[in-house]
């Protein structure tokens, strides 16, 4: 989530060295870095290989063709979203037409007018960053930072599907900050919005970089802790849980917060699905909330474990 | 410029970014590959390669004009597409092909 702003890298695909050098030269104060591919072949390899921010393709080269270029570039999750210009030298309907329905956002005749290419070089760009930049906020939540609850849903899943296939550990603690409403009534809802944002704080700052934290609902968060065996998530969990309640909130010098958390987990062999391991997660948080607030419970650990849905889970 | 002028058939065919300086040492080094080029369309027309000459000629059509040598670009482009229609009988190009050898070799900053 925390990505620079780096110099966009362009990928020329061209066999002709003139036009390299050519464009090598008059693009060379547009803060450009560039990658050269003089093949097809080639040009797919460094696609995958350096993730450029733009694609410039020549459509006429011998053997591999700018079209099967293209549409190998926009066969492959790994390159599909990468923006791609077409140069051509052939001004026919039929090739333009053609090269957008295969996938390019732009395309430019040749020769081509410097000046315009510029121009459309810098759209193109600015363009797939927008692109990309919504399709992140639409998985962000605004007042926090931390992933949505829609970013949680796919990611459960697939994380999930990750440590069975790979055979790890995992972990899931949903979160819920003790006496919400109390607390917005008395200081108001900026406090409680003051709140919400230092507890992601308190997530950014003491997970580990590969747990994923999630704002799932109004005042209730969720920490996906991959590769992790019960242990790990619990001290995970209890620090998280000490620092929320030690941390000093400058604005509202009488406010205190603390947070209830509901743990569940599963071993290298064990066997779940997403909504089971969610509801496993809830009840433990539910049972933490019973039992006074300000603490983690652990489903595994409850009485009624063996009645829950994340029975499975339990085998191993 | 060159539309309905077929300027002059001898003497130098300048770049017209021989006055920018910024240029020079680009253009130089296109000039200076214009052998190299020649060479190898008298290769491909000697062996009555049409892909590779139609391939030659799309390349210095895409290329010339960004060097400042729009008249070569053009000449390349005619001999492109009149390869291409000529099929198997080159000597329909011959004109074209001409055409295009004789401006690369007059071609110069």
């Amino acid at each position: 989530m925390q990505q620079q702003e780096q110099q966009p890298v362009l990928l020329l695909i061209d066999d002709s060295p003139s036009i390299h050098r050519l464009l090598g030269f008059k693009l060379k104060n547009e803060g450009l870095d560039f990658l050269a591919a003089f093949s097809g072949d080639e040009g797919l390899e460094l696609a995958k290989s350096n993730q450029p921010s733009l694609i410039l393709l020549d459509l006429n080269m011998p053997i591999m063709d700018g079209f099967e270029t293209l549409h190998a570039l926009k066969d492959d999750p790994e390159t599909i979203e990468i923006p791609v210009i077409v140069l051509s030298g052939t001004t026919k309907p039929e090739e333009k037409v053609k090269a957008f329905e295969l996938g390019a956002m732009d395309f430019v005749c040749k020769p081509f007018d410097i000046h315009e290419l510029r121009v459309r070089i810098n759209s193109a760009i600015r363009i797939s960053r927008l692109m990309r930049m919504l399709e992140l906020r639409a998985q962000i939540d605004g007042l926090t930072g931390l992933w949505n609850r829609a970013h949680f849903n796919e990611r459960m899943g697939t994380e999930l599907e990750a440590a069975q296939r790979g055979e790890s550990e995992i972990a899931l603690a949903l979160c819920d900050l003790d006496k919400f409403k109390n607390l917005n009534d008395t200081f108001g809802h900026p406090a409680g919005d003051a709140v919400l944002q230092g507890f992601a704080a308190v997530l950014n700052a003491e997970l580990r970089s590969y747990d994923i934290a999630c704002r799932y609902g109004g005042e209730e968060f969720a920490i996906i802790l991959p590769d992790t065996n019960l242990e790990q998530a619990r001290s995970v969990c209890e620090r998280v849980r000490v620092k929320i309640s030690e941390r000093v909130w400058p604005n509202y010098p009488k406010l205190s917060a603390t947070a209830s958390f509901g743990l569940t987990h599963i071993g290298a062999d064990g066997r779940t699905d997403a909504s089971a391991f969610v509801d496993a997660a809830d009840t433990a948080l539910y049972a933490a909330k019973e039992g006074g607030r300000n603490q983690v419970k652990v489903y595994s650990e409850l009485p009624e474990a063996g009645d829950g849905p994340a029975k499975l889970a339990l085998a191993s | 410029m060159t539309t309905g002028n077929p300027g002059p058939t001898s003497g130098p065919v300048r770049s017209e970014f021989a006055d920018d300086a910024e240029m020079t040492e680009l253009v130089q080094m296109f000039v200076d590959e214009l052998p190299e080029r020649i060479s190898q369309l008298n290769e491909a027309w000697n062996s009555a390669d049409c892909q590779r000459l139609e391939h030659i000629a799309h390349q210095l059509k895409g290329a010339s004009a960004g060097y400042g040598f729009s008249v070569v670009g053009e000449a390349a482009a005619q001999l492109e597409e009149s390869v291409r229609q000529a099929e198997d009988n080159l000597s329909a190009a011959t004109r074209q092909f001409d055409e295009l050898v004789d401006l690369c070799r007059r071609a110069t900053m």
